[in-house]
């Protein structure tokens, strides 16, 4: 090869080095502006939430007064008086319904979801876990309003025939029972599919070390397996918290919508942050619609802090050897 | 392994229990507590309840009316009395159906020819006022407005207020019947501005009678803004008919006030009634219910069944 075809060949190389860093370029500037986009968003909704939502607590309302900040996150009365009149809300007992029934939500679908997740991962057979999964994923994939309407359909009945049973006249079933099992139904999904594939990633050697131990198939899955994917499990967790909390459609069908509280008792009616306001979201004016907004407020810090106690525990709570 | 099996086997037998005890048929049991259900508070239906029974106050405040009631839309109370033995609720009218029991009323059977003969007690009028006859900028805007009172008494508007939930009044003849009369009609109105305010109860009956109407008159164009009742009357004939939120057509979901709301001859009439019916579980032996007895159940007074059935 000669000298000048060498210098020609070394020219045309870097021509298209040149080519492909400028398309590189390109889209490198594509998806910084995606980014911005949607981080934009987040930043628009938090900041037009929180102006509406602060709009009852530092303005007069159109002459009814402004709202208390404290009596409103530690009332027991959601609004003392006549709607569009008074300015007393409190949500202090909503937030308590919100976060008890989340917890007992979660009470029934983790070792529900973690035992189904162990099972598709570790015990079933291939066909019928492939199976499975495609169920837990159309679980998933079921829109709210669905459970909502099964909930009103089925388990409000459920729960009215299971209180007779126990002796107990309930209020047609709008319970925090029946509100528990519908989040319990939909936090399911999420908590298997995420449980599964922590299991799945737990390391092989882990596993048939403790059988050449000696240890049943049983002992390793509940000692060794489960501990290993526990900060997976504790993720799943996390996801599942969430939706409970956050879930309005479904939960107003079935809470009953009581306006004080706190409600502890299973039978008893109950209410939770967004059930409150999704009620008469559409028909209703002035601070009967701004205070919407600041419970949404309060709802995003409620769970911004679960999320981040959790995160924390999960740190604590670590992770053995997995993949 | 075994504990797992045994809790799964405890789980079944109590769904296995409950479905039993689903379908015993034991009668009413009148010593139970009644659980109220109510709409919330922005509803135009809890309004014509609350008023309906003599109990206003309850009407935007939750706080009159007995300890923890249960807050359900018009169908969450429907499917809720159908589960509920010991439910009592209120739904409008056009909703009721046979796996409920609607109340007779102070006496009369809720049924829409009750409503109509004006013997059944629970309802509220929907009503319009015009303004006054002369007293619109020009002569076919006063005609379109002639024109769409005259549509709302033909078989077209009452089936459209009929699909909205409310019972409209008696009527025979059709929009093509009478059309001759309003020549207004067949001309092409799309510059004219013609508006509407008053109820917000009647604003989804006014929207759709007005989308109706619409091409049927030359394609004017409505301008809907519902504020509530008394701005009906004040907008169009009272304090502010000159001022910007003038109206044409004004409504109100009740009757006009005798002292303070009374119009030129011939401006204001009914176009609907809206009837509510209070309903129960079919095991409810209550059949008959009145004003009175309602206001006590919902402010406290009566909490057992016993004391409202006999």
């Amino acid at each position: 090869m000669s000298t000048i075809t060498r210098i020609l060949n070394r020219y045309k190389n870097r021509r298209t080095y040149n080519k492909k860093e400028f398309v590189d370029k390109i889209v490198r500037v594509i998806f910084m502006m995606s980014t911005i986009l949607s981080a934009s968003f987040i930043i628009i909704i938090i900041i037009f939430i929180s102006l509406k939502g602060l709009t009852p607590f530092v303005t007069s309302n159109s002459g009814i007064g402004s709202v208390n900040i404290i009596s409103f996150l530690t009332g027991n009365v959601w609004l003392t008086g006549t709607a569009f009149q008074s300015s007393l809300y409190s949500i202090g007992f909503i937030i308590v319904n919100t976060l008890f029934i989340a917890f007992l939500s979660l009470l029934i679908s983790m070792p529900v979801g973690v035992l189904t997740a162990l099972f598709i991962a570790k015990i079933a057979s291939r066909r019928i876990s492939e199976f499975l999964r495609i169920v837990v994923e159309l679980l998933a994939s079921i829109p709210s309003i669905v459970y909502g309407l099964f909930g009103s359909g089925v388990i409000l009945i459920f729960v009215y025939n299971l209180a007779e049973a126990f002796g107990i006249q309930s209020r047609g079933g709008n319970s925090v029972l029946a509100t528990v099992l519908v989040l319990a139904l939909m936090t399911l999904p999420t908590i298997t599919a995420i449980s599964e594939v922590s299991i799945r990633s737990v390391n092989k050697d882990i596993e048939q070390g403790s059988l050449a131990l000696g240890a049943t198939r049983t002992q390793t899955n509940f000692k060794v397996i489960l501990m290993s994917a526990k900060s997976g499990i504790f993720a799943s967790a996390i996801l599942g918290i969430g939706r409970a909390l956050g879930e309005a459609t479904a939960v107003s069908l079935v809470a009953g919508n009581s306006k004080s509280g706190p409600s502890l008792g299973v039978f008893d009616i109950t209410s939770t942050l967004t059930s409150t306001m999704l009620e008469g979201l559409k028909e209703t004016t002035g601070i009967d619609y701004d205070i919407r907004f600041s419970v949404g407020l309060v709802l995003m810090v409620v769970i911004l802090l679960t999320n981040l106690i959790l995160n924390y525990i999960k740190k604590k709570v670590g992770s053995i050897d997995v993949k | 392994m075994k504990k797992i099996a045994l809790l799964g086997m405890i789980v079944i037998g109590v769904f296995g229990l409950t479905s039993c005890t689903s379908n015993k048929e034991d009668g009413f049991d009148k010593t139970k507590t009644v659980t109220v259900y109510t709409r919330d508070t922005s509803s135009g239906t809890r309004a014509g309840f609350m008023s309906g029974i003599g109990f206003n106050e309850a009407t935007e405040d939750n706080s009159v009316l007995v300890d923890r009631f249960v807050t359900k839309d018009n169908t969450g109370i429907l499917t809720a009395m159908a589960t509920d033995e010991y439910g009592i609720g209120y739904i409008s009218l056009a909703s009721l159906n046979s796996t409920v029991k609607g109340l007779s009323f102070n006496g009369v059977e809720p049924s829409i020819a009750n409503v109509i003969n004006n013997t059944y007690e629970l309802k509220r009028p929907f009503n319009y006022v015009l303004r006054e006859y002369g007293d619109y900028n020009t002569i076919e805007e006063e005609q379109i407005v002639k024109a769409f009172i005259a549509f709302l008494g033909t078989i077209d508007g009452s089936d459209i207020i009929s699909d909205k939930g409310a019972v409209s009044l008696d009527t025979n003849y059709t929009w093509d019947d009478i059309k001759g009369n309003h020549s207004i009609c067949s001309s092409d109105n799309s510059g004219i501005t013609i508006k509407f305010g008053g109820s917000d109860s009647i604003e989804k009956i006014a929207k759709a009678l007005t989308e109706s109407f619409v091409p049927k008159c030359g394609d004017f164009v409505p301008e809907h803004d519902h504020t509530g009742s008394t701005d009906g009357f004040k907008r169009t004939q009272g304090s502010e008919k000159d001022g910007d939120n003038a109206k044409h057509v004004g409504f109100a979901s009740r009757p006009f006030r005798p002292d303070s709301e009374v119009g030129a001859p011939g401006t204001q009439g009914q176009l609907a009634w809206d009837a509510i019916v209070v309903i129960v579980h079919l095991n409810n032996e209550l059949i008959d219910v009145t004003a009175l007895d309602l206001k006590s159940i919902y402010d406290g007074t009566l909490s057992i069944w016993e004391e409202v059935i006999n």
